[in-house]
């Protein structure tokens, strides 16, 4: 019987076990391998060593160029969806007329498909007839080129990231929701004010949902590339030319999918060292209530 | 009470969830009955008997209407095969794809520059294996400079255009005669065209940009005017800085810089599409555009009543006339095809080698550049320049020993964003113009490089 059970299990989670097998763990290990060879899908690979890990560390400027603008968005985009995150979960955590409505509002945004984004942003920050700059010209400033100028297109897109800040809101909204209410009562009765009670309350306990977003956060902006893919292509001049996006023109538009394996693996181990320094910091300053 | 509210709200739950259920399996049903009567699958052999011949091309709606005739035409002249199209988006990647997976399609239609990466790579077929030695000689005697150009790598020829694109300038002359010019007289140099653009350029009070004169953009359409070239044929070997090169980019820079490139870029932003009828010559907002031949055919179709003209890139004192950059569509038979013969014979019957008339009605009905002056000179083809006289600035051009194409190296993709980076630094002031093609060139070369000694390893 324990038999027959255990084979109806094996059965039920065959389709899982196998999927991950084949369309997650094959390609893993298969990039891996890929990663030390030449390989441009007409010819069977051929192993050249750590040869693609030297040209990337050595002979490849747009490498670099890459890296340091998925760091220029990941040090200013996470910490601002962070703020922006906590600040509206704040906000509408107050027991004020139609809530609901205010939530579902600030949600929504996070739930539009990324390219349907990408694309009213682009109206939206259109130098001539878009709204943003509309707005600046009633307000007397000539508003720059945003996404056709080089200085402007990064923080363009840093700006943009707080538009979907409403899914790391809900789980911000839920960890509020969590703190227990006679802690305040306690802190009320310590004689503390508002800003105290958010500064030594609700920000210590809400910590470890701000670890979760930060984690997530930084693994999702260290991948970041429909947005760049969609509406400047990496320009102008490389500016927005971001990890994932080389990665991929490296894989399919120069057809060195060995190469494109080396950056996937790099960008994995530096995903995984930022993780594990962000756990092992989440001592100093992470509160589990415990 | 309260029992019998719940009551009452659980039965109306529980009709709610059938009801989205409903709607699901009724969702479902009509899916899986689209699949099975609707749905259309890809056109059968009509004649199934024959050699099948698998096509895979990238054009759709009308422009697929017009391969679907040629094939038929080609399947209607001949017993032996028959030529199955099918649109394939999305067309390299694909190809790349079965290609690796060993099930290519016989012949495909590519408007990428993929033939030096793909023939490198051993991915594609040499077409002059396919045909007899004396056959390949008259071939390559007749081809314009630029297809021939176009198809070769490494003295082996892999794809045969069937149409190519060149660029000229379109103006408007009523633009002309608004500011004192006359439109019969087009600039026939470089500083006069310069002279024109000043003249045409129009601001409003605040300095705003209301109409652009001319705005030269893409250095390698350019570059060739001014008696420069980015490939040494007989050294066989890059030449971003080619001196003629530097001066082409600093007149490039220079004309952008003299209207504020930023500037230029705000007023262009503000633009309709460059798409088919949203087309922003046809408005006004430029008096000359450099651009290609495609567009005569959608003017005479979005804006019939427009009065517009064409005219070659004028060159500088001591350049080149009729000279410039083309690319186009060509057809490749992938290394792994099963039906090379049938392929080939498609690829001629379509090219009009045999029979040139031919090959002109589908050059008209594609709107297409020939390929040979063969076909240019029918009777058909000099009806569709009389009916369209605007095109007949492009045929000459195409025509001309001084059109460019990319070079022919493994790296094209990658030299084309260089040299487009290497621009935009330029115009940007970022860097000077022989600085920025400098640096396109060592990063080129260094690609080149890392290809060869990967290769070696």
């Amino acid at each position: 019987m324990a038999r027959r059970n255990n084979l109806a299990g094996w059965v039920l989670v065959s389709p899982v076990v196998i999927g991950l097998a084949v369309f997650t763990l094959y390609p893993f290990l298969a990039s891996l391998y890929l990663s030390f060879c030449q390989y441009d899908i007409f010819t069977p690979p051929r192993w050249v060593g750590l040869w693609n890990y030297e040209t990337m560390l050595t002979r490849d400027p747009l490498f670099w160029k890459a890296l340091a603008n998925v760091f220029y968005y990941a040090v200013l985009a996470v910490p601002l969806g962070i703020i922006f995150g906590v600040g509206l979960a704040l906000l509408l955590d107050s027991p004020i007329r139609g809530i609901s409505i205010y939530r579902t509002a600030f949600f929504l945004p996070s739930i539009v498909p990324v390219v349907a984004t990408s694309v009213l942003w682009m109206w939206l920050l259109n130098p001539q007839i878009g709204l943003v700059n509309m707005l600046l010209r009633v307000a007397g400033v000539d508003g720059p080129t945003w996404l056709a100028s080089t200085a402007w297109s990064k923080p363009s897109l840093v700006v943009m990231s707080v538009w979907g800040v409403g899914g790391s809101m809900l789980i911000y909204l839920a960890g509020l929701k969590d703190i227990p209410v006679s802690l305040y009562e306690a802190a009320v009765v310590d004689g503390a004010n508002l800003w105290q009670r958010v500064r030594y309350v609700t920000l210590p306990m809400l910590t470890p949902v701000i670890f979760f977003n930060l984690v997530m956060g930084l693994i999702g902006a260290f991948q970041y590339f429909t947005q760049a893919y969609v509406m400047t292509g990496g320009g102008p001049l490389d500016s927005t030319l971001f990890y994932a996006l080389q990665l991929f023109f490296q894989a399919f538009r120069y057809l060195k999918l060995g190469y494109a394996s080396a950056m996937a693996w790099v960008l994995f181990v530096l995903v995984v060292g930022v993780t594990a320094l962000l756990f092992r910091s989440q001592k100093r300053w992470v509160h589990y209530g415990r | 009470m309260d029992g019998e509210r719940f009551e009452v709200r659980s039965r109306a739950a529980r009709q709610a969830v059938w009801a989205v259920r409903g709607i699901f399996i009724a969702a479902a049903a009509v899916g899986i009955l689209w699949l099975f009567l609707g749905y259309r699958a890809p056109r059968p052999q009509v004649y199934p008997g024959r050699e099948k011949v698998v096509f895979w091309h990238m054009w759709t709606s009308n422009w697929a209407e017009v391969i679907r005739k040629i094939c038929d035409r080609f399947n209607a002249s001949q017993d032996r095969y028959e030529v199955v199209p099918l649109t394939v988006i999305g067309g390299s990647l694909k190809t790349l794809i079965s290609t690796a997976g060993g099930d290519p399609p016989d012949c495909m239609a590519q408007w990428e520059q993929v033939i030096p990466a793909w023939a490198e790579r051993e991915a594609l077929t040499p077409l002059d294996t396919l045909m007899p030695p004396e056959e390949w000689q008259d071939l390559r005697g007749r081809l314009y400079p630029a297809v021939r150009a176009i198809g070769m790598y490494k003295g082996h020829f892999y794809g045969l255009s069937t149409g190519m694109n060149i660029w000229a300038i379109y103006y408007r002359p009523s633009h002309f005669r608004e500011v004192g010019l006359d439109p019969d007289h087009f600039p026939e140099t470089l500083d006069e065209l310069d002279a024109a653009a000043d003249k045409l350029f129009k601001f409003d009070a605040a300095g705003h940009i209301l109409r652009i004169g001319f705005i030269p953009r893409h250095l390698e359409w350019w570059a060739p005017a001014f008696g420069g070239s980015f490939w040494d044929p007989a050294r066989e070997e890059l030449t971003f800085t080619n001196p003629k090169n530097v001066e082409a980019l600093e007149w490039v820079t220079g004309r952008a810089a003299k209207y504020d490139f930023e500037r230029v870029l705000q007023f262009e932003a503000g633009l309709t599409t460059q798409f088919e009828a949203s087309w922003p010559f046809i408005s006004g907002a430029y008096s000359m555009v450099l651009d290609g031949q495609w567009r005569v055919e959608q003017l005479a179709k979005y804006a019939p009543e427009l009065d517009y003209r064409t005219a070659p890139i004028p060159p500088p004192d001591g350049g080149k006339t009729l000279a410039g950059w083309s690319n186009g569509n060509f057809l490749v038979i992938p290394a792994g095809a099963k039906n090379k013969p049938g392929a080939w014979a498609f690829m001629r019957f379509w090219s009009g080698l045999d029979d040139p008339e031919r090959a002109a009605e589908f050059y008209t009905w594609g709107g297409w550049l020939p390929i040979t002056d063969q076909i240019a000179r029918t009777a058909p083809y000099q009806q569709y320049c009389d009916k369209y006289p605007q095109f007949r600035t492009f045929l000459r051009t195409m025509a001309s020993p001084n059109v460019q194409v990319t070079p022919p190296v493994p790296v094209q993709a990658y030299f084309q964003s260089r040299i487009g980076w290497a621009e935009e630094s330029a115009l940007r002031g970022q860097l000077s113009p022989r600085e920025a093609l400098e640096q396109a060139a060592r990063e080129t070369q260094r690609e080149l490089e890392n290809m060869v000694v990967g290769k070696a390893r």
